[in-house]
Formats: structure tokens, sequence, C-alpha cells
């Protein structure tokens, strides 16, 4: 907490930091790099990095929505590409200045939501799915199990509606995606059904109760699977469940009000690079979206079943996909009447 | 009577500190869940290394600082002229202002700086943040401080300015002392207010002015990191040792 | 001073305005507002699923409020009568509230839950077998919103009584008065515009959580905080967020009037 750090926070001497040195302005989740992945940015490229933290994609998008928000490289969801892009908010990135697309996985080289890899280079990739106590017999394979009565009082679901009724429109067998009235009101009708259930609805904060056997199953992002998994030993097991999940990928973007693409490109191609994509998949227990990147892995991460499942597993997934405005506005009406009934 | 009122104290006390104690116990707890481990200074070691952290809570004790003063000036001298002239369009106005839900209040104060900004080339930064704090703030210091005004009597004040005073010396050598107690609530109150601020502060914010709640909101989004509980129970610990140290002065004086 | 008064108005008005003119656009396809201007988003508030919600809002947060007030009066009371230490008790009542909301919640969560402090406790006492369920209820979101809000009502009460002069009091004693009498005759009177100020503080705050509901309750109720949340952020429905808003705070204002006219002065 320096005299450096001071300065900086004061709105007039924003741009210009110490000795003139270029800064980049990087917003992204919070324990998406490793320690060491900024300074060394900074050091091999003589510039600074600020690196800025969000809560919610909602809240990304609101700032950035202004086109004068002041930052660079932000890392939308896959799903989130193409309505940034219509908003006129992303740049396309300059393939001849990435070195290192070409140890993308080939899953990611052509993803369907930006075929090209015109606005955002694939990173890290998430699932959702369910976390389990692994004495419970027998197992819990499915999302429809988390409708048995021997689960009554002892599980929980994510506070998310895109997640609660992709889980009940899984369990019936339709899309994630759905946007027809009738699945939705069918969707709508189980998630009530499941309620009487639940202890609660609830995210990341789960992990706590998962681990101290509290709860016998919850719906997780596979992020807190893994950390819960690392303290809890076997005690804990995750399933992708047979019905179906939902999966997303999280891209690097440079903003269209950016004016150091240079440097933007420069910090894309950095952590794209095989070593540095590694370490951060290391640390944080992340799927890296970069097969150089996993090859470099200890083997007891990269032939992970959870991080890295097989192909019959990862063909029951379902990305998620942007919805329609009438298809949101009707999911939110139903996700009130859920949390009202 | 004066007993059980102090044993009532002493159970609310408990009350309110029951969960700084909870997280102040596991800053020290290796694991990173909210089970006992064992002895460990990690998360302080953590704490510590993060400048991203240290810089949130400096940013933080700046803003509050500066709405503190802001607002509790503000709406002190607001407080003041709706008591000399009550009116009832600017009360409503204010109760109004409060009523507004956080988030509808930082959506519209961002389109409001966006649209000024675009044409003045400005950016967001602390003074949005701040100028945003004390705008929601000022409606607290007005209600903390009228509620005293209205225990006081008026005719004080108009015997100073009868005996020769002006309307500014009446006030600060007449009205103003007797105010100070609610000042000092008020200015607590808008303190706790804007340093605790997540939803306003993170929608107007800018790229340097990321605060300490911010920072705590997005880090329990990836699950809870203890680092948190280790930097809360240094500014608990600190701001403790110096009111402490400032009463002490103050029965010494 | 007027002028001021006048700018400071204007300053709260213009981001009113600029809700009210959201909630007479329509919904932009991913956030934000456009053209053209209609009235649908005040024709969907007229729906029993969004009143009975408001209702409960109302409900909680009065509750709340009167927990409050219970539980802070006697508090404020304590703390304007210890002579030197005023400032060291008014301070202990501020310290919790120099963390973050969000880790004093996760706090309270690990209190309540079944293996937490208070249930590992009762068993350990044997006055329990099982834990009680005191997590993810409306009990747990009571608890959370008087926690969260009780210095908004101590410290106006606080700062009404601190005047009263002991003088006062001891005179009361001296003509005979008991002393609860004293307490209904002289100091609540006197306390009256700190806990008229602290109820509305405590009152409109409530109003407006919605992590308490989340957290606390399990997000198994709903406030009306979360429906407008909500529509800032996963569906993305900004007019009718605004709607909403607009509806909260006209309901508010209508509570309020009578408080704010009866008053005889017209301050609060």
């Amino acid at each position: 907490m320096n005299r450096r750090v001071f300065l900086m926070g004061v709105p007039g001497l924003a741009g210009c930091s110490r000795g003139g040195a270029q800064r980049l302005n990087v917003f992204n989740w919070t324990e998406y790099v490793a320690p060491e992945t900024i300074p060394g940015f900074e050091r091999e490229f003589g510039v600074r990095v600020r690196y800025g933290v969000y809560e919610s994609a909602e809240e990304m998008l609101a700032r950035v929505m202004s086109g004068n928000s002041g930052w660079d490289v932000v890392f939308p969801a896959n799903y989130f590409i193409a309505p940034m892009v219509q908003l006129g908010l992303l740049a396309e990135v300059d393939h001849s200045k990435l070195d290192n697309l070409g140890t993308l996985d080939a899953r990611f080289q052509k993803p369907h939501w930006d075929p090209d890899l015109r606005y955002g280079i694939p990173y890290m990739w998430g699932a959702t799915g369910i976390l389990y106590q692994s004495n419970l017999q027998p197992p819990i394979e499915a999302w429809s199990d988390l409708w048995q009565p021997r689960v009554r009082g002892k599980i929980t679901m994510l506070d998310d509606p895109a997640e609660v009724l992709g889980a009940a429109l899984k369990a019936l067998k339709f899309s994630l995606n759905s946007e027809d009235r009738g699945e939705l009101a069918r969707a709508k009708d189980e998630a009530a059904r499941q309620k009487p259930l639940l202890r609660a609805y609830v995210n990341e904060i789960v992990r706590d109760q998962l681990v101290a056997g509290e709860l016998m199953a919850a719906q997780v992002w596979r992020s807190t699977a893994m950390r819960a998994m690392e303290s809890a030993g076997g005690r804990l097991r995750f399933v992708y469940p047979r019905e179906g999940y939902p999966l997303y990928a999280d891209t690097i973007t440079i903003l269209k009000e950016s004016k150091r693409r240079e440097l933007a490109h420069a910090f894309i191609n950095y952590l794209t690079r095989p070593k540095v994509a590694a370490r951060i998949a290391e640390v944080k227990l992340e799927s890296t979206c970069n097969a150089g990147a996993r090859e470099l892995l200890p083997p007891v991460l990269r032939d992970h079943p959870v991080l890295y499942p097989d192909e019959a597993t990862m063909q029951r997934g379902e990305w998620f996909a942007p919805l329609s405005g009438e298809a949101q506005k009707l999911r939110d009406r139903l996700w009130t009447e859920i949390k009202s009934s | 009577m004066s007993r059980w009122l102090s044993l009532y104290a002493v159970a609310a006390y408990v009350f309110l500190h029951l969960p700084l104690a909870v997280l102040a116990v596991f800053s020290f707890n290796s694991s990173r869940f909210t089970a006992w481990e064992s002895f460990s200074f990690t998360w302080y070691h953590a704490a510590f290394s993060d400048s991203q952290l240290g810089e949130a809570t400096v940013n933080s004790f700046l803003i509050g600082t500066a709405a503190t003063v802001l607002a509790t000036a503000v709406g002190t001298l607001c407080a003041y002229a709706l008591w000399k002239r009550s009116s009832l369009w600017m009360t409503s106005t204010l109760y109004l202002s409060m009523v507004t839900p956080e988030i509808v209040l930082g959506i519209a104060l961002l389109a409001l700086y966006q649209w000024m900004f675009r044409y003045l080339g400005l950016q967001l930064g602390m003074h949005t943040v701040i100028l945003a704090h004390v705008m929601f703030c000022t409606a607290y210091v007005v209600t903390v401080v009228a509620a005293r005004l209205r225990t006081m009597d008026a005719s004080l004040e108009e015997a100073a300015l009868d005996l020769g005073a002006t309307e500014w010396e009446a006030f600060f050598r007449v009205t103003l002392p007797q105010l100070v107690p609610a000042i000092v609530s008020a200015a607590l109150l808008v303190f706790i207010t804007s340093f605790d601020d997540f939803v306003i502060t993170s929608l107007v914010a800018g790229v340097d002015s990321e605060t300490l709640p911010m920072v705590i909101y997005a880090m329990a989004r990836k699950g809870f990191n203890p680092a948190v509980n280790a930097i809360s129970t240094m500014i608990v610990v600190g701001l403790g040792v110096l009111i402490l140290l400032s009463s002490r002065l103050e029965h010494k004086a | 001073m007027a002028p001021a008064a006048t700018l400071l108005a204007i300053l709260f008005l213009i981001p009113i305005a600029i809700v009210a003119a959201y909630s007479l656009l329509s919904r932009g396809p991913y956030g934000g507002v456009m053209p053209p201007w209609n009235v649908e988003n005040y024709m969907r508030l007229a729906d029993p699923l969004y009143l009975s919600i408001l209702w409960r809002t109302i409900l909680y947060s009065f509750l709340a409020t009167a927990v409050c007030l219970l539980a802070g009066f006697p508090l404020a009371w304590f703390i304007s009568r210890s002579g030197t230490r005023k400032g060291l008790f008014l301070a202990l009542v501020i310290v919790p509230f120099w963390t973050s909301f969000l880790v004093r919640t996760y706090a309270w969560m690990f209190l309540l839950r079944d293996t937490g402090l208070i249930n590992s406790t009762l068993q350990w006492l044997g006055l329990i077998h099982d834990p009680l369920p005191l997590l993810y209820n409306p009990f747990a979101v009571i608890v959370g919103l008087v926690y969260g809000y009780l210095p908004f009502m101590i410290l106006p009460i606080y700062s009404t009584l601190e005047k009263l002069d002991p003088a006062l009091l001891e005179a009361s004693a001296d003509l005979g008065a008991r002393p609860m009498t004293t307490m209904f005759q002289v100091v609540i009177p006197l306390a009256k515009p700190g806990m008229l100020a602290g109820g509305v503080l405590v009152f409109i705050s409530c109003l407006g959580a919605y992590l308490t509901p989340d957290l606390l309750g399990g997000g198994k109720t709903i406030m009306i905080g979360n429906l407008v949340q909500n529509q800032f952020t996963a569906a993305r429905d900004w007019p009718f967020g605004a709607a909403l808003s607009l509806l909260l705070m006209a309901v508010v204002m209508a509570m309020l009037m009578p408080v704010l006219r009866r008053e005889k002065d017209g301050l609060l």
C-alpha cells in the first residue's frame, strides 16, 4: 500500500502510470489467472496491467455497454458473444497477431457460436452437474434423481433461473435453451414440484455444507465441485447427469473501445501460450480450452475424469445459447412463480 | 432496573459481535472451509500478498471518508434548512431517493454519468463513486439530524439573533454544537453505508476505483476466500484500537 | 441556503426522472431500453403474483423494523446513560459494520446451519438431539434483516436520548414517579423523533434487501428487492424493473405520507 498505489486511485492520474509505461486494463472473473500470470506479462512486455474483477456477467455488460468504460480485454461467456457483437462492443481479433491458435483443442477451433474465432478466443470451459456424498447408495446419476423422495431436505439447487429451469428441461429431455412455451411451462411445474424437497437455492457457498456432510447432493458448477472435492478427498463425487447438462466457455475478447489493441493482442497471445495456460489451469483447477496446455499438466490433472471427461460424456452436454427477449421475459416470470410457490 | 439494562446490553453486544468473532476465528484457520483445522497465518499472508485487496481497501477508505465528509455537511445543512422552513416537497424528494432500490439508482446514475461524460470526454472513476455515495447517503444524514433538531428549542437561536448575531453565527455558535451527537451518529452511518456498498458502486465505478466490497463479492463468486476474513479482522482491530485510543485521550483531556 | 437545497433536490430528482422514463420504454434485447414508449410495464404490475410479493416484503420489513425498535431502544438508552463511556459503547455498535455485509451474512450462515455454532453448542449441552432448522427459513431472514439494520435504529434514537438531562429523571423520581412511569412519560416522548427516524430508515432499507432472502432464506422466498434485482440481471428487463421500483416507491410514500403529515412541524 505505497504511494504509487495510492496515486493510482486518483482519477486525474489514472491513465498515466509510473514512467509513462503503457497500461492494459483487463476485466475478468476473480481467481481466473495464476498468481504469476499478470506479473509475468508485465515483466516481459515492460507494461502495467490493471486486473479488475466482476461479480456477474451482467455487471460486466452494464459497465462496458457505454463504449467508454476504459477496459481493454474482457472474458464473456460464449453465449454473451453474439449479444455483445450486436451491441457493437467487441472488436475483431487479428489472427495474424496470434501464434497459438493451433494449440486450441479441436473442439474450440471452430465453435458454433463463433466459427471463425472472429471475436473471442476460448479460454476455459465449465459445466454444471451434481456433487453428492459418495457413500450414497444407489449413487446419483441423473437430474431426475434430485426429484426422489429419499433426498427430501438434503439437497440444494443453484439460485439461478437458467440452471434450475435447465435441469428441469433436461430431466424432461428438452433442450436447455428451449424457448417453447409448453416445454417451459412443464419445466416450471417440475421445478415447483421439486421445491418442497429442497433445503435451499444457493450457489457456491453450498460447498462448505457439502464438505461438512450436511447435504446429500447439490446442483453445482464444476469449479465449485473441484474445490470441494479437493478438500473432501473421496467423500464427494461429481457426476455429469445422464440426461445431459449445461456447458459454457469463457472467451478472451477485445473491446471495440480499446485504444491498446496491439497490447491486447499480445496479452491474448501470452495467455494462450501452452506454458502460461497450463499453469493457470493447474493452479485454478479449471479445464483449459488449450490442448497444448493440457499436455503440459501433471498426469493427475491432465487425465482427470471431471476436468476432462471422455467424449461420450462431452457429447451429452449442451452449450448455453443466447435467448430471445420474449423467452427471457417468460423465463423470469416462471422463475418468479417457482420462487413464490 | 439498571442491572437488567446492563445485562441486556451485554446480550445485545454479544448478538452484534458474534458474527465478527466467527470471522476472526476463521481468519486463523488453515483450511479454506468453515471447519476448524489448525491455527495458521495463511490467510493473513494471502491478504498481504494480494495487492488487489490492499488497493481496494485503500480505495474504500478514501471513498468512504470523502463521501462521509460531503454527505454529512450537505445533509446537516439540508436538515437545518428544512427545520427553519419545512417543505413537504423537499422532504418527499429525500425519502423518494431513499426508497429507490439500490440497483435502480445505480442504473439511473450510470445512465446519467455516461450521457454527461459522452460530451465531456470523462470516464467513470473515484469521483463518480463518491458523487453517487453522497447522493444516496445525504438522505440518511437529513433524517438523523432532523430528528435531533426536532427535540431542540428554536427560541435559543432566536435569542441569539435578537442579541445581534448573524444567521450564520447563530447556526455555528448555538445550533451546531447541540447537533454534534446527531452529526456523529449520521457520519458513522454514512461511513458504514459507503464503505459497504456494492450494488451502486459496482455500476458507477471506473477502471481505477475498485472498492473492497467489489473485490469481496467477486471473490465470493468463486467460493469464499478466507483472506477476506483476515482483512476484515485487521480493519476491525485497527479501527477498534484507534477508537479505544481516542476515547482514552478524551478521558485524559 | 435555498438554492443549495434546490440543487440537491434536482440532483435527487434527475435519477428518479430517468427511472420514470425507463419504466415507460420498451425492453432492449440485451438489457437497456429502447422506443416505443408504452405503459405495458405498468399493466404487468397488476398481477396477483407481484402484488403478493410486495405484500410479503412489507410484512417482513415491518416485522424486522418492530424487532429493531424493541431491541434497539434499550441499547440506545443504555448507551446514552453510560456517561463518559458513551463514545466507546456507541463505537462498539458500529464496529461489526466495518466488515462487508456479505462476510457478515456468511458468518450468520455458519452460526445458523445444521453443523453450525448454535446447533452444535445446543447439542453439546444436551438440550437438543437433532439440529434445529435455523437456516433457510423466514426466521433466518428476519434475523439477518434485524442484524443488518440495527445500527440504523440505535444511532438516531441515541442522538435524541443523548440530550436528556439526568436532572429531569431525578426530578421525576423525586416527585415519586416509578421508573416505568418516567420511561413512558418522559423518556419515550423525547425519543419519539429518533424512533420515527430509525423506523423509517430500517423499514426502507429492509424493503430493498435482496441478499438476505437469497442467502439466509435460501432463496426459497422472494422479496421485492430480488424481483427488481432479477430484472436488471438475469431477465434483462430494465423497463419492468423500473416500473416495479416505482410501484414500490409509490406504496412506501403512500405509507409514509400520513406520518410525515401528522407531525406538527411537517419536518419528518
